[in-house]
């Protein structure tokens, strides 16, 4: 197996594992409220912890996403461009998402570092820093799943493959 | 001016083929520079950041997850055995079941597009068998699935209520009457296919086999009893309701009917969580791009425009209609809610639209996205599973279709059948 293919593999799975136990997580999270709930003894911390699961949950599934090229887009008008267009419309796209996100990193950072002393408000005990590292660690994991699934996207516009990049979620 | 290049640019972006959520989020940060300067740049990863923590938006992940793991679970199986004891004496019998399954599923499942290949993998098939023309059967199983768009639970309904700010259960409530009035116009088309075409009976009515029948999807009957129960008897919330969805889905899977496995749970909690992240990067941009245009008095302005040129709230809703009707053939309906609800909710409160009765009509129309190519992806799904020509599909599918945009004015323009219940349960 070629290191790359290989190396992707092991990212997607490493992902995986981590949507996975949030997803999890937060059905057991919610469930937990309503049953301490209907017992008399709510739990003060619910609210602000599932929010950051979800937070959690958005970048780091969105790196996965990305790895499987499923974001939301319009690939309609460059699916039918000849295929050097093709090409170079992938490689500006890259560009721009790339970019994107290593800024998304950078003010992210900056953004922590500001941060340093301040404590969620239900769990006094836990930085505010580790729950909003999510933005630039997510951010630069987004950009190494965009340059892993780079090569599979060039080929395909190469061969002028034709897909549905789009999630099923919002067709219920 | 910096406005109008923002949506430019953000054309451009999106005919390239840059996932919106990127195209949304590069304007906006763009937007922000160019009329406050490089010092706002902190702001995005805080905006960002705060835009991914909707609370109500739990939901999502949770009744995808729920459909995922009731449609591993045998549940497809069982419905359609219950819908051929009920309706398969009628002429096309096997359309009036892949009409109703469809609307029992729409009770639980997160995605019509996983309704079609579980309900579309079993029923298309048997209407081939049974002498249906084929893209009769893909048509009909596409367009029924989109029905559920307006069943409670609806994702859709989720999001909306939640870019709208209005209430996702009194949304759930107004989908109840349209859904079914929808499915048995769907079921009057279908039958009177079936008599021009000669389709087939499939067995004569017998109580007893409706009764073993019913006994075997008994379980999964109850799934909605307890999530829409619970939710609209104020028990628990739509979010809560969609944890106990998943947790009754585990323990009706996997303890009683025993079809649910590893390898179909883990496929299931993926599913949900990347579906969902997929949906929640594009609220978080949206709300960079909410901020920008707030900050702009963008709605108000739009508000203010459309307010001179006519206050009469029906055509505003003829309007609106046709703008989600367009949208929906081009984006999504994740992007069309999420880039256009909040642009759109000054206009709506100002010439007095409920915004529960709006919640509905922008969800019909997306769901009729579904199935208007070039994104039509509940179509394209059913044409994928009867290996059939989307075109041959579609001179079948556009009575169905009508069905829907007859809906949708019979909502758009009549409140009461929408708002009916909304009213009754709620004042």
């Amino acid at each position: 197996m070629p290191k790359l293919v290989q190396l992707e593999r092991w990212f997607e799975q490493l992902l995986e594992v981590v949507v996975m136990l949030l997803t999890g997580g937060m059905a057991v999270v919610v469930l937990l409220a309503v049953v301490f709930r209907k017992a008399g003894m709510s739990l003060v911390w619910y609210d602000e912890v599932a929010s950051i699961m979800l937070a959690w949950l958005t970048y780091y599934g969105a790196s996965l996403a990305a790895l499987k090229r499923a974001h939301i887009g319009f690939p309609g008008l460059v699916e039918s461009f000849p295929p050097r267009w093709r090409v170079t419309a992938v490689y500006l796209g890259e560009i721009v998402t790339i970019g994107f996100f290593a800024l998304l990193a950078w003010v992210g950072w900056e953004v922590l570092v500001v941060l340093e002393g301040s404590y969620l408000i239900s769990l006094p005990n836990v930085p505010i820093q580790f729950t909003q590292s999510v933005i630039p660690i997510g951010a630069v994991l987004f950009i190494v799943a965009q340059l892993l699934s780079l090569p599979r996207a060039l080929d395909e516009a190469r061969r002028g493959v034709h897909h549905q990049i789009l999630p099923e979620v919002m067709d219920k | 001016m910096t406005i109008f290049l923002m949506f430019v640019g953000l054309f451009a972006l999106v005919m390239l083929n840059v996932p919106i959520a990127v195209a949304l989020g590069v304007v906006a940060a763009v937007a922000m520079i160019l009329t406050t300067g490089p010092d706002i740049l902190p702001n995005v990863a805080l905006v960002m950041y705060d835009g991914s923590t909707k609370f109500p938006l739990l939901a999502i992940p949770l009744f995808i997850l729920a459909g995922a793991i009731m449609n591993s679970s045998g549940i497809s199986r069982r419905l359609i055995a219950f819908a051929s004891a009920l309706l398969g004496f009628i002429k096309g019998g096997l359309s009036m079941v892949t009409i109703g399954a469809s609307l029992f599923f729409a009770e639980i499942s997160g995605s019509a597009v996983a309704d079609v290949a579980a309900l579309g993998s079993i029923l298309i098939p048997a209407m081939k068998k049974r002498g249906y023309p084929n893209a009769f059967a893909a048509a009909v199983t596409s367009s029924s699935a989109t029905l559920a768009v307006i069943i409670p639970p609806s994702i859709p309904m989720i999001l909306y209520a939640v870019m709208a700010d209005s209430s996702v259960v009194q949304l759930f409530v107004a989908g109840i009457v349209p859904g079914l009035l929808g499915g048995f116009m769907m079921m009057g088309v279908a039958y009177w296919f079936a008599v021009r075409r000669k389709f087939p009976v499939e067995e004569a009515f017998q109580l007893p086999r409706l009764w073993v029948t019913f006994k075997d999807a008994a379980w999964a009957f109850l799934l909605p009893v307890i999530i829409l129960g619970g939710i609209f008897g104020g028990f628990v919330t739509a979010t809560e309701g969609a944890a106990l969805a998943v947790f009754s889905a585990l323990f009706i899977g996997g303890v009683i009917y025993r079809e649910l496995d590893w390898p179909h749970l883990r496929e299931a909690m993926m599913e949900g969580g990347v579906q969902t992240a997929v949906v929640m990067l594009l609220v978080a941009s949206s709300a960079l791009v909410g901020v920008f245009l707030t900050e702009q008095q963008v709605p108000q302005q739009l508000a203010a425009t459309i307010g001179d040129f006519t206050q009469n709230k029906y055509v505003v809703l003829a309007l609106l209609n046709v703008l989600f009707l367009v949208l929906g053939l081009f984006l999504h309906s994740a992007a069309a809610i999420i880039l256009v609800v909040p642009i759109v909710m000054p206009l709506v409160y100002a010439v007095g639209i409920d915004p529960v009765h709006f919640g509905l009509i922008v969800t019909l129309n997306l769901g009729i996205g579904q199935q208007t190519p070039p994104v039509a992806s509940v179509l394209i799904t059913a044409c994928s599973v009867a290996k059939a020509n989307i075109w041959e599909v579609s001179k079948f599918n556009i009575y169905f279709v009508a069905v829907l945009l007859f809906i949708l004015m019979l909502v758009t323009y009549i409140p009461i059948i929408p708002m009916g219940l909304v009213y009754l349960f709620y004042g």
